[in-house]
């Protein structure tokens, strides 16, 4: 089935995180774009029994270019103070690739008696009154919007386009790090597509996928009915649905994904909505680095002690060495505290939120 | 679903979405509301009333009789709220109709001319009783509630004697006149439920004694001084059927005179309880009503945050008042209407349906008044004349002078005594005879 992709590529997969992926044929062996913690390997033997290795019917494009991926991972990697080594603009960017995530499109028709509370808005009147001594009464006419709520039912025989569902597990997820995607800019899938990117394979069946594009399916309903009902509010919407003519799309949804590595060696993922350029990942500074340059400073500390203590010895003989033993003691002691504000800041900083930018 | 669909009592109304069928509750019908009821006897054919004595219709000649259909609602009776709506509607219409009416009667085909807002006619040719209803612009401003009359017509004389002959003011032959032909009448009336919410601050004065030393007299003295101090406070105050009247036709000083109803006696609104009374609606608009109920209502309130105050002396007085949960309702209050006449002149008389309460137009014996007018002032005045005599009589008696003096002191307290009873009289017999 990978023919129909129209374009060269192979099915891979990371020994580390389980993710598939479908990737161009040279690209088989990345670093894996999920969990950075191994390289992808092409699977072979029995490439055709897997799932869903149909191509997608749609693909959001990606609107950011590398160049603006690139400016966001420059923002990102900026104003760390004591960052890994690791976490700095030029690894971040050799390290990026472009990555699709793919999603369920359902659409159905949808045969239902519905029943609900409708509200209208009406006005009413009240008044506000103030007197004092000198100026008497003074009226003051004051509207309150209130609702009036009635019973409604209904049929419904309705065509839905669209319907979103997730085809990961790790959707919800997603969805949170990256922010939302404006689906309607879709388009067909062109064989270029995957030319410079990996596209994951779904790891949900649309049947799966059904239990959460039903309740979509039930607020969209629902708000049709207000607008049937020329209605302000609705509530209490329940309805019971026969759906029939249920048609799957799968859409592809850009981002770019590179990563660092943290203190501990571990790779922390930074992702880059493709579409609205929203960076997801850890800003956090390195508490190693930070004690490193502790460490120097209390060593030049305890240099600075050795030479006030050697002027001090000094001083017994040429009194006028003894001043300069205790402003040298006094400095060393001063520079020694000092050594302390590397651990503070990147404490500080580490103890903000994570942040998205 | 098991259910049928759509339920009983829903109807298919208009949908904006192509494919969504929507089903409403079907708007209440009021039993249809025929523009005309007519009351007859289904035994004798002969005309209906509603008895007060026995509530409801009752057939004079046979005896026949029908109980209302509806029960007391009392004060759980449906208030409406004061919708934009409501009010722009309320101040355009009049309730039920205010072009004079043409109207044949079905029994003996005599015409009549009905004035504006008559809900009610009864034949003057051959009796028969009928309650019109035309179509309201508003389902709320037709009336919805009603007290019934509890008290009966005959038993109006012997209260209106009474009334008649029981002031010192009136003369004496009047007691002797009678007061006849009392007609019952309903009377609209806007019933208003209200809570205000007031916070009030004012300067409240406190007396207070002082201790000073008088260098010139080398004493000390004590006086009294005025201390303000703020005060401040909250008032929430909850308004319960405050009635106003929807006619202007009639004496406002009158009818606030009666108009104390019991509004747990309503009971909704049926033909029934018309048949056979006149019956009026309402002339002066809601809005109008309910400005007159709020000043009513922000006059109680402020006198409540008054009486908070630790004293009653208090200065810079200061309040903001809102006016919540509100609303109104539309009601037909009974009330028996009669002239009488006195030296040929005309005075009116009315009875309160439901208490028995009594106000009206007196004629005052001047006379009398005059009489203990110049009674109430006489002492005084004879006082002081003698006190002035003996004053001038010092002259020649000097013991006299002192006298003289006393009593004019004495005179003169009774004087201004006599003149503020005289002038309570005078006031109280012009308010008996031009109310
Ligand atoms: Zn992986
Ligand atoms: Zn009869």
């Amino acid at each position: 089935m990978l023919e129909l992709w129209e374009t060269e590529v192979v099915v891979a997969v990371c020994p580390h995180c389980d993710w598939r992926y479908v990737v161009p044929t040279e690209k088989a062996t990345l670093r894996c774009p999920h969990c950075f913690a191994a390289d992808l390997e092409p699977v072979v033997d029995d490439v055709e029994q897997l799932p869903y290795l149909r191509p997608p019917e749609l693909v959001t494009p990606f609107t950011v270019t590398k160049a603006v991926a690139d400016k966001r991972i420059e923002e990102f990697a900026d104003g760390i103070p004591f960052a890994p080594r690791d976490l700095n603009p030029e690894t971040l960017r050799s390290r990026v690739q472009r990555l699709y995530l793919p999603m369920w499109l359902v659409d159905s028709d949808v045969m239902a008696t519905w029943g609900a509370e409708v509200g209208f808005d009406y006005n009413v009147v009240s008044h506000r009154e103030r007197y004092s001594d000198g100026s008497g009464w003074d009226t003051q006419q004051v509207q309150e919007t209130r609702i009036r709520w009635e019973a409604r039912v209904g049929q419904l025989e309705r065509h839905y386009d669209n319907v979103v569902a997730p085809a990961l597990e790790q959707h919800a997820a997603m969805e949170q790090a990256l922010g939302a995607y404006a689906l309607d800019v879709a388009q067909p899938y062109a064989a270029g597509d995957l030319a410079r990117a990996l596209a994951r394979l779904p790891d949900r069946a649309p049947e799966a996928a059904w239990a959460d594009a039903a309740p979509t399916l039930q607020a969209a309903a629902g708000e049709e009915c207000r607008q049937a009902a020329s209605a302000d509010h609705i509530r209490q919407f329940r309805w019971s649905p026969t759906y029939t003519g249920q048609h799957w799309t799968l859409l592809l949804l850009p981002l770019y994904a590179t990563y660092y590595l943290d203190d501990d060696a571990e790779p922390r993922p930074v992702l880059i909505n493709g579409q609205s350029g929203r960076v997801f990942g850890v800003r956090r500074a390195s508490m190693q680095r930070a004690q490193h340059t502790a460490l120097i400073i209390v060593a030049i500390a305890a240099v600075l002690f050795l030479l006030s203590l050697v002027a001090g010895v000094a001083g017994l003989a040429a009194p006028p060495l003894l001043v300069v033993g205790g402003i040298g003691g006094v400095l060393a002691l001063c520079v020694g505290l000092g050594g302390i504000i590397p651990i503070f800041r990147a404490w500080q900083f580490n103890r903000k939120p994570v942040e998205t930018l | 679903m098991t259910q049928p669909f759509p339920p009983p009592g829903f109807i298919r109304v208009e949908s904006a979405i192509p494919g969504i069928v929507v089903y409403a509750p079907a708007p209440e019908e009021d039993e249809a509301q025929p523009a005309i009821v007519e009351f007859k006897c289904p035994q004798c054919q002969a005309t209906t009333a509603y008895s007060v004595v026995d509530g409801g219709l009752r057939c004079a000649h046979c005896g026949y009789y029908e109980p209302p259909a509806r029960a007391i609602v009392g004060k759980g009776a449906q208030g409406f709220e004061f919708t934009v709506e409501t009010l722009s509607i309320a101040s355009q219409a009049h309730g039920w109709g205010e072009t004079r009416q043409e109207l044949q009667c079905q029994n003996c085909n005599a015409r009549a001319t009905l004035p504006p807002g008559r809900l009610t006619h009864t034949c003057p040719f051959c009796g028969s009783n009928r309650v019109l209803q035309q179509a309201a612009p508003q389902d709320a401003l037709r009336p919805r509630f009603l007290i019934p009359f509890k008290i009966e017509a005959n038993a109006c004389r012997p209260i209106a004697e009474n009334w008649l002959s029981s002031s010192w003011m009136t003369p004496k032959s009047l007691k002797q006149s009678t007061v006849a032909g009392f007609m019952g009448i309903y009377l609209p009336y806007w019933t208003f439920d209200t809570v205000t919410l007031a916070e009030w601050k004012a300067e409240v004065g406190h007396q207070e004694t002082r201790r000073r030393y008088n260098s010139a007299t080398k004493s000390w003295e004590s006086h009294t001084v005025t201390v303000w101090r703020w005060e401040s406070g909250r008032v929430r105050k909850f308004f319960d059927d405050l009635l106003v009247s929807g006619t202007a036709k009639l004496s406002r000083v009158l009818l606030t005179q009666l108009q104390n109803y019991d509004t747990h006696a309503l009971v909704a609104y049926e033909p029934q309880y018309l048949a056979g009374f006149l019956a009026q609606a309402y002339d002066v608009p809601l809005e109008k009503a309910w400005e007159e109920g709020r000043e009513a209502m922000r006059a109680a309130t402020r006198k409540a945050c008054r009486d908070q105050a630790s004293t009653s002396q208090i200065r810079n007085f200061s309040m903001a008042l809102d006016f919540s949960e509100e609303s109104w309702r539309y009601v037909l209050a009974p009330l028996y209407l009669a002239v009488y006449r006195y030296n040929g002149q005309p005075y009116q008389v009315m009875i309160n349906g439901q208490t028995g309460a009594i106000a009206g137009q007196r004629p005052v014996d001047w006379n009398k008044v005059w009489l203990a007018v110049g009674a109430s002032v006489a002492p005084g005045a004879l006082l002081s004349l003698i006190g002035l005599l003996g004053i001038v009589l010092g002259a020649l008696l000097p013991p006299t002078l002192a006298v003289g003096m006393v009593l004019l002191a004495l005179g003169v307290v009774l004087l201004i005594a006599g003149g503020v009873i005289a002038f309570n009289i005078i006031n109280k017999a012009r308010r008996m005879g031009d109310a």
